[in-house]
């Protein structure tokens, strides 16, 4: 099950076109992304023409609450190298209080995570309103980052 | 197996400058579940819709994928075609090719294009497990509550009246009316607030569509949007409104004198009792703890002395249950208890007073007949200092926010001194001087230039007495020098804040309050009437310290949305809610506590084990309550609540058709 | 004597026909057993004994008999009670229908490791038994015995805190290690009080995004899953552990989970008060955020 680093994730290696194979490595960032909040923000940064490296595949949930921290399990376990939960900022939340309990399950999500020895920059959980579009290119430029730092992730995967 | 057709929008050159969309659509071929697939141009036009629908038909495709814009822009869109086509419109997905592609990803085409793949892969591997979805519809019962009959109350009421719908107002006063009837004169026009203000009281009063309950409050509220079942409690009034005629002699008669709360405990009152002259209804109210029958079974010459015989000392509450559509809640404001300023010398100096007590006396029919009188000595004051922001913009003894009205009333009360009392000189203590409405910085102008009002820019530190004078000793931080005036009455700007019961009125109706407890609303720019529980509504100082223009002008807004939903016969409701596994559901209801919409109840159901029948508690939603955000599902440990549109399933199909 | 005050009691509430069920205690096959019981008729009551391997907690048994005629009595230890506050809570059990029986508990003893009668006084406490922080029952209708005194508990969270100071990739080979061995007999989920789901998430056949397969990553999600199910609502009863054939050690991530609420949302412990709510069922508008 070792993975080395220049080889290509199973996608591209199907989809992508011979010249790809120049490209470094890009990680795989799995985002969960409120409708109202984060959804709207990844859009305003795509309006403003903001610029971010092309690892994060965001997944639209109604609130950043939907996110079951089975979801992010899953995501290791299917080869993401980095899980992104995001949503309104506490008192913002389109549904009142959804995001309230995101920050109480998460907190301990990543504590729990971090125990089974993932590295914390691997899992992370933002606030991003509907109008913080360059926080957004932020959190996620800086996310690549970390994790290409840290390379693939090969802990709890269960595929090739 | 699906029959899923994908079509890839260029969006001109903003996707496919970037992203190679003729190659998305040959690679989703590919994917299985998928039926069809192809690119265009601009999907969103009559051409790219009328494409769709065709290729429904042809294909005899059961679910449609467009990768394109953002889903928060055109999924109405996309959604009506695909109906048009004959498609269940939830049978549909959209892969963000623009906004978080091909917008952001410019300086990299190859990656771009393999991000463009995985983002329609992940649409239709959700679209396959996408059921078709129906909106459900509930009925309205076309009558409307009014919590509280101040002008804004009073505003809606009418209307609502107006658009045909009968109304109710509660009032917990004998008397509509509010604060507005207390005040004296209205800025910046400095017109007679009763003579404003009694018109649409005795409108309110006579229109058919208006029912007043007044010195009542509401005690509970089930049910839900279009369909509340409010319990009122009629508090005793201990007189027949059925036989009074409001002729006032049981009022004349009655030998006990009270400190009328109407007047600020300035002047009195009798225990049988209507607050003001103006009052609607008219008709008196006994007030049983300082009655003399009641605390010692003696007197009872009202009841004698009435005409009709309308005094009832045996009356009791009466609880009565009304069924509503919508609910505006216009509970209005009290004034801050600004015993926290010790050094104001509160309690201590009856001669500092706050801007309701001047109203009071300001005013013709209030206890001095409109002269302003210490409430010491009753001498007329020669000089006056106001402080304003007490228990404003104060985060160490009072609230943290501005007031509002106050800069503006103490301009009024500077003014109306000057007028009523010729050679009197108004000292104001002020920090900024707000003045954004029509007409409001010109006022202040005349305030200051014509009426010679002298604005000192500084708090006040301390006021003690000297002799029968009052000393005020502040600064004036303009010069940057301490300054001491002696004046005959202070007159402070208490803060605003919500009444004392606007929480438990918000446990009552499923609604909230802020951290200051004022109600409050949906969103704070775009929904500033609504609130989060449908169906209910906020107008007036409620819902934050305002002005009577602005609260009349809220209220009118409240009554827009309440006729707007009073004017349907049924309601849709969203489709994407959450909802029971009943079979599997163990009713331990730790989703009940999550819902931010009261939407989940406990239900009992009935089940055979071993042979006999048995009762068993699960969770229900109730459909028009949710607003589909799914905190439900995630602290459902079993898994038996699923979000309908962003199943489990769906969501991890997304996540898998991602990272593989 | 307690074995002497339960069978009074449990003859006394089944003869006035008070209870149709008592759920107790009797001596299993060897000497170093003492395994639950379930009793319907007065004569049967000699059977009931409590001694120092008395270690199953018979709280999960009242689901059993939620639909049963009558009411049903049943014998409490400390952490048993609190299993009773668990359910009731959860609205597995009718607090209405269940008696009570506390007693006092000074801690159950470890099976020896020869089947020869020995003096078990020797032996030593179980592991579940030497961390625990509430010997008497919390909730009960009637008490046997004196209540014990609280003993002095070994710092709760020292087996945590001795896997948070490895590193990464040795937590890793550690919690790997652990879910290999894992052969989801699920043992630990049938005698956790929290655990009491009508469908466990992981029997049910629908929901085909949880895997039942016997694989080092599926058997990760199903301890991550519990601890998360269970966060907040963990009474410590210590009987997951207990109970593991494989001997793994589940309790030290229910502390670890235990000891970050106790952190961040202050200090709370479940299955105490029936007015207690679960730490993830509520929120304060100041929780702390520091990762976010």
């Amino acid at each position: 099950m070792s993975l080395n680093s220049e080889a290509l994730p199973k996608s591209q290696e199907v989809t992508a076109a011979p010249e790809a194979s120049n490209q470094p490595w890009e990680p795989k960032i799995v985002g969960f992304a409120c409708n109202w909040c984060t959804y709207a923000g990844a859009d305003l940064a795509g309006l403003s023409r903001l610029q971010y490296p092309p690892s994060i595949r965001l997944i639209r949930v109604p609130c950043s609450g939907r996110t079951n921290p089975q979801f992010i399990i899953r995501a290791f376990q299917r080869g993401a190298d980095g899980v992104l939960v995001a949503g309104c900022h506490p008192g913002d939340c389109h549904y009142s209080t959804g995001n309230y309990f995101t920050r109480r399950r998460f907190l301990l999500m990543q504590r729990l995570l971090e125990y089974m020895g993932i590295d914390p920059a691997r899992f992370q959980a933002r606030w991003i309103s509907g109008s913080e579009g360059p926080k957004f290119q932020q959190v996620v430029t800086q996310m690549t980052e970390d994790i290409k730092a840290l390379g693939p992730n090969r802990k709890m995967r269960d595929v090739e | 197996m699906r029959r899923v057709g994908v079509f890839v929008c260029h969006c001109g050159t903003n996707i496919n400058g970037v992203v190679d969309c003729e190659k998305v659509a040959k690679t989703a071929a590919g994917f299985p579940n998928v039926a069809f697939a192809t690119d265009y141009k601009y999907m969103c036009t009559e051409p790219g819709q009328d494409l769709i629908k065709n290729a429904i038909k042809e294909h005899n495709l059961d679910r449609v994928v467009v990768a394109s814009c953002s889903p928060r822009m055109h999924e109405p869109t996309f959604r009506a075609c695909i109906e048009s086509g004959g498609l269940n419109p939830y049978l549909f997905e959209m892969a963000n090719l623009r906004e978080q592609c091909s917008w952001v990803h410019a300086n990299n085409k190859e990656l771009a294009t393999v991000k463009a793949i995985d983002l329609v892969r992940k649409a239709v591997a959700k679209v396959v497990k996408n059921e078709p979805l129906q909106k459900s519809r509930i009925s309205i019962t076309k009558r409307a509550l009014v919590i509280g009959g101040g002008v804004a109350g009073i505003q809606a009421a009418l209307d609502i009246a107006d658009a045909g719908n009968p109304v109710t107002i509660v009032e917990k006063e004998p008397s509509i009316g509010g604060r507005m009837a207390q005040i004296d004169k209205t800025f910046p026009t400095i017109d007679c607030s009763a003579c404003i203000l009694g018109p649409k009281m005795v409108d309110a009063a006579k229109h058919p569509n208006i029912e007043i309950i007044s010195y009542a409050q509401v005690e509970h509220v089930d049910g839900y949007v279009g369909n509340f079942e409010v319990t009122i409690r009629k508090k005793a009034r201990s007189v027949d409104l059925k036989k009074c005629t409001g002729c006032g002699t049981c009022q004349e008669k009655c030998p006990t004198k009270v400190d009328s709360e109407f007047d600020m405990k300035l002047g009195k009152r009798k225990a049988i009792y209507t607050p003001f002259p103006q009052a609607v209804p008219n008709k008196p109210v006994i007030d049983r703890v300082n009655c003399t029958k009641f605390k010692t079974g003696k007197c009872g010459i009202c009841q004698k002395v009435c005409p009709v015989d309308a005094v009832d000392y045996e009356q009791q509450d009466e609880l009565i249950i009304e069924k509503y559509g919508a609910i505006v809640v216009a509970t209005g404001y009290q004034q801050f208890d600004h015993s926290a300023y010790g050094e104001y010398g509160y309690g201590k100096y009856p001669d500092v007073i706050t801007g309701l007590h001047l109203e009071r006396l300001i005013n013709a029919s209030g206890p001095t007949m409109g002269k302003i009188k210490r409430p010491s000595d009753h001498k007329i004051p020669e000089t006056v200092a106001f402080i304003q922001c007490v228990g404003s913009r104060d985060e160490a003894k009072g609230h943290a926010y501005c007031s509002r009205t106050c800069c503006m009333y103490t301009a009024k009360h500077a003014t109306l001194v000057s007028e009523k009392i010729p050679g009197s000189k108004s000292y104001v203590f002020y920090m900024d001087v707000r003045t954004p409405g029509k007409g409001y910085e010109e006022f202040y102008k005349r305030t200051t230039d014509e009426y010679g009002a002298q604005y000192i820019r500084g708090r006040v530190s301390k006021i003690y007495e000297k002799g029968d004078k009052l000393v005020v000793r502040g600064e004036d931080s303009l010069i940057g020098r301490p300054v001491e005036v002696e004046v005959d009455m202070v007159v402070l700007a208490v803060a605003m804040e919500p009444q004392s019961d606007a929480g438990e009125l918000a446990r009552i109706l499923g609604i909230s309050v802020d951290k200051d407890k004022w109600f409050t609303e949906a969103h704070p720019k775009l929904k500033p009437v609504e609130t989060h529980t449908a169906g209910i509504f906020l107008a007036g100082a409620a819902q934050g310290p305002k002005d009577i223009p602005d609260s009349v002008a809220q209220a009118g807004a409240a009554a827009s949305k309440a006729i707007g939903l009073l004017s349907k016969v049924e309601m849709e409701t969203d489709a994407m809610v959450s909802s029971v596994d009943e079979s599997r559901c163990s009713g331990c209801l730790i989703c009940k506590g999550i819902c931010p919409y009261k939407a989940i109840d406990a239900k009992m159901i009935q089940e055979r084990v071993g042979g006999k029948m048995v009762e068993r508690q699960v969770a229900s939603v109730n459909k028009s309550l949710c607003q589909g955000c799914g905190a439900c599902t995630v602290a459902c440990r079993a898994g038996c609540l699923n979000l309908l549109g962003f199943t489990n399933e769906q969501i991890l199909a997304e996540v898998e058709a991602v990272c593989l | 004597m307690i074995t002497e005050k339960m069978r009074t009691a449990a003859k006394d509430l089944l003869e006035k026909g008070e209870v149709t069920t008592v759920i107790g205690w009797e001596k299993g096959t060897f000497w170093y057993n003492s395994t639950p019981v379930f009793i319907s008729k007065p004569e049967e009551v000699d059977r009931l004994v409590f001694d120092e391997f008395c270690a199953n907690n018979l709280a999960k048994y009242l689901m059993d008999y939620r639909n049963a005629e009558g009411k049903t009595a049943v014998f409490v230890k400390g952490c048993d009670a609190r299993g009773v506050n668990r359910l009731v809570q959860d609205y597995q059990v009718n607090r209405d229908k269940v008696f009570l029986i506390g007693i006092p508990c000074s801690g159950m003893k470890e099976a020896p490791k020869t089947a020869e009668k020995q003096d078990s006084s020797k032996l030593p406490l179980l592991k579940k038994c030497q961390e625990c922080a509430t010997p008497n029952p919390v909730v009960y209708d009637l008490l046997l015995g004196d209540p014990v005194s609280e003993r002095q508990v070994p710092d709760r969270f020292s087996g945590v805190e001795a896997i948070e100071g490895k590193t990464a990739d040795e937590k890793y080979a550690y919690w790997q290690s652990m879910h290999s061995q894992c052969i989801r007999c699920y043992a630990c989920r049938n005698a956790c009080p929290a655990c009491n789901c009508r469908e466990c998430c992981f029997d049910a056949n629908g929901l085909n995004w949880l895997g039942k397969q016997n694989n080092v990553q599926e058997n990760q999600m199903f301890a991550m899953t519990r601890a998360m199910h269970v966060a907040g609502r963990c009474i410590e009863c210590g009987e997951c552990e207990r109970v593991c054939p494989m001997g793994l050690p589940i309790m030290e991530i229910n502390r670890k989970i235990l000891k970050d609420i106790n952190e961040l949302f202050g200090p709370q412990d479940a299955g105490m008060s029936l007015e207690d709510k679960p730490a993830l069922g509520q929120f304060k508008l100041d929780d702390p955020e520091k990762f976010m």
